[in-house]
């Protein structure tokens, strides 16, 4: 098993990990994007019903190995989104679970804990995404 | 980059959206047979935001409230039940669970003037428990009422002074 390899599988099962409890509690889970106080109440709800599955999809598809170019292009943006979110609420004072990988609600919300986790699966996203399109370049050429 | 390099834009962007398609699909058919299926869209403009129906907001910040409470300037007051009041509280607040607001006003706002400033806190980013009870006391009278939000963790977390027992 490469680097590569190694990493699109952690990659993926970060994703299905995180889409878990989620798709098991839709609404516990429009509470969580609620309370970031980020987006508008009439996206709240189809956040809390489609985020999820897209989670799971390119979770799946990254262990999977298919579809390479768009589900290592999706999690490179979701996981920016998500670092943006946090740190704009770390930033205004919001102290606020993640619900990155739970729709409880954390006794001691620690957003440095949750900026630097998210931190580290972006490198590995990043690394993804240099190798998969890079890559591609190459062949192609 | 070479002129080939666009081709695997064209491939990720079928590729995106062929996984959009998925997931609207899958998101759209589980929602809609679960028995816990939540509305696509929902107005939630007015859940536990500290803001009444007449437009204004009540939340006070912890720095605005520790403030306050360093000064002696207001009178806090917990909104939730008695044991978890008994259990552990601002210092010095008073006891008016928003349950048993209406036959316990009367003893818990002794004493209290209309023109206190009043500071209601329950605990929890969702808790609705002090902003339910703000409302109340400015319908009794009270002008001068803010609300902390998710006020007993976070009065806590920063060490702020707290009581405990009856």
């Amino acid at each position: 098993m490469t680097l590569y390899h190694g990493a699109r599988i952690a990659l993926g099962i970060v994703f299905i990990y995180a889409s878990y409890d989620k798709i098991l509690h839709p609404a516990a889970f429009a509470k969580v994007i609620y309370n970031y106080q980020i987006l508008p109440g009439e996206l709240i709800n189809l956040s809390a019903i489609f985020l999820p599955w897209l989670e799971l999809t390119i979770g799946s598809l990254l262990i999977i190995g298919v579809w390479l170019p768009g589900s290592v292009f999706i999690g490179n943006i979701l996981l920016i989104i998500f670092f943006c979110a946090l740190m704009y609420n770390k930033a205004r004072g919001l102290d606020i679970s993640c619900g990155c990988f739970s729709t409880g609600t954390d006794d001691a919300p620690q957003s440095n804990l949750y900026l630097l986790r998210d931190f580290s699966f972006t490198v590995i996203a990043v690394y993804l995404f240099i190798k998969v399109f890079m890559s591609d370049f190459a062949h192609s050429r | 980059m070479t002129l080939n390099s666009g081709r695997i834009w064209i491939k990720t962007s079928r590729q995106v959206l062929f996984i959009a398609l998925i997931v609207l699909v899958a998101g759209f058919c589980s929602n809609k047979l679960r028995s816990d299926k939540i509305p696509l869209v929902e107005d939630w403009s007015e859940k536990s935001n500290p803001v009444t129906s007449s437009g204004e907001n009540l939340e006070i910040s912890l720095a605005e409230a520790a403030n306050l409470f360093k000064e002696k300037r207001s009178i806090f007051i917990d909104a939730r039940s008695k044991e978890e009041y008994d259990a552990g509280r601002i210092k010095g607040a008073k006891s008016l669970p928003y349950k048993e607001a209406d036959w316990k006003f009367v003893e818990a706002m002794a004493g209290v003037s209309e023109n206190s400033s009043i500071i209601t806190y329950c605990d929890g980013e969702t808790c609705e428990l002090s902003m339910e009870l703000a409302v109340f006391l400015r319908n009794a009278g009270y002008k001068n009422v803010r609300v902390l939000s998710n006020g007993w963790s976070v009065w806590k977390q920063n060490g702020l002074p707290v009581d405990t027992g009856k």
